[in-house]
């Protein structure tokens, strides 16, 4: 009787430790952006981020082809890819970092948790500190997670020339928005 | 003096014409296009697993003709529809179909054989390409 109850345990043990080390990944995450600037509105849309969640430990990365964005102008696509991202020589945008509040959440129920999340996001070769706030919600064994923020260009090293500075805003808006797979080998 | 005045004018008009046409200068029409360079999914992949630096340089921004066996491909609640080619292991080719392209057909039966160019954008796990359009051959 103690034999079945103790490797009931075990195997109970091992069944919750391995839903809790479960990754989540996307590889169709959906990064836009939008710089507004007092002449122009130039939105771009990129529906091809990856990104993976460790639910254990909720540390999460980002990566995203800068080329491929998409906008409606070809001129300013062109533009953005030659002359402010230089994607040939920076091909990818990725974010690492953490849920800063991630021991206070139970992933296990469902709901919309608020989350603080924090890192490091490197564009044009730069990295800077990030921090933003953003929501997870539990969609059956998925998980949804949205987050919008700001940057500054200048601080990746992007210079916008005088002559577009009208054109071309400083500070650019990045909304997040992507639905988590469980990780499956 | 008119005759001046006139020739200025009409070098603005046209210096104003083309400078809206460069602004609203279409995106390249892939169906028309002729490719670059023509390519098995799975080799196309295994460049770039090898040596993705060396891969860049070769693939990106050029116009792939790529063709390969059908792993996964679905259609978004945006009308995104994306085909995923097999590469052999875990990640594959994914080929997202242009959105400013009427397309012959956006569902692609998972294992049946297809062609399809588009711009390679680099590799993130899947090697990317985006704008396609099929080859029918």
């Amino acid at each position: 009787m103690n034999k079945i109850f103790f490797s009931f345990l075990i195997l109970s043990f091992i069944f919750a430790t391995s839903s809790e080390a479960q990754k989540y990944f996307t590889r169709d995450g959906n990064i836009n952006f939008i710089s507004d600037a007092v002449l122009e509105k130039i939105e771009a849309k990129n529906t091809n981020a990856t990104s993976v969640l460790d639910a254990e430990t909720g540390k999460l990365e980002f990566a995203v082809l800068v080329k491929a964005f998409q906008f409606e102008k070809a001129l300013m696509q062109e533009h953005f890819n030659e002359n402010y991202m230089e994607s040939s020589k920076f091909p990818k945008a990725i974010f690492k970092g953490s849920i800063d509040n991630f021991e206070a959440l139970d992933l296990s129920k469902s709901g919309t948790y608020e989350v603080t999340v924090v890192g490091k996001l490197s564009i044009h070769g730069e990295t800077q500190p990030i921090k933003t706030k953003g929501s997870l919600k539990i969609d059956g064994e998925n998980i949804l997670a949205s987050s919008v923020f700001s940057i500054q260009v200048e601080d990746y090293g992007i210079k916008i020339p005088s002559v577009v500075k009208d054109n071309v805003a400083k500070e650019v808006e990045i909304m997040v928005d992507l639905k988590y797979q469980p990780f499956k080998r | 003096m008119k005759m001046t005045l006139r020739v200025i004018l009409l070098l603005f008009l046209i210096g104003g014409i083309v400078a809206y046409l460069m602004y609203n200068k279409p995106h390249e029409n892939i169906g028309k296009a002729s490719v670059d360079l023509k390519i098995t999914a799975e080799a196309l992949f295994a460049d770039f697993e090898a040596d993705e630096m060396g891969a860049n340089e070769k693939y990106l921004d050029k116009l792939i003709q790529v063709s390969g066996k059908v792993q996964d491909s679905s259609t978004d609640n945006n009308g995104i529809t994306k085909i995923i080619l097999e590469s052999g292991g875990m990640f594959g080719v994914v080929c997202q179909l242009d959105e400013l392209t009427n397309h012959e057909r956006t569902e692609f039966d998972i294992g049946s054989s297809v062609s399809l160019k588009g711009k390679c954008t680099g590799i993130n796990m899947d090697v990317l390409l985006v704008r396609c359009v099929e080859v029918i051959k």
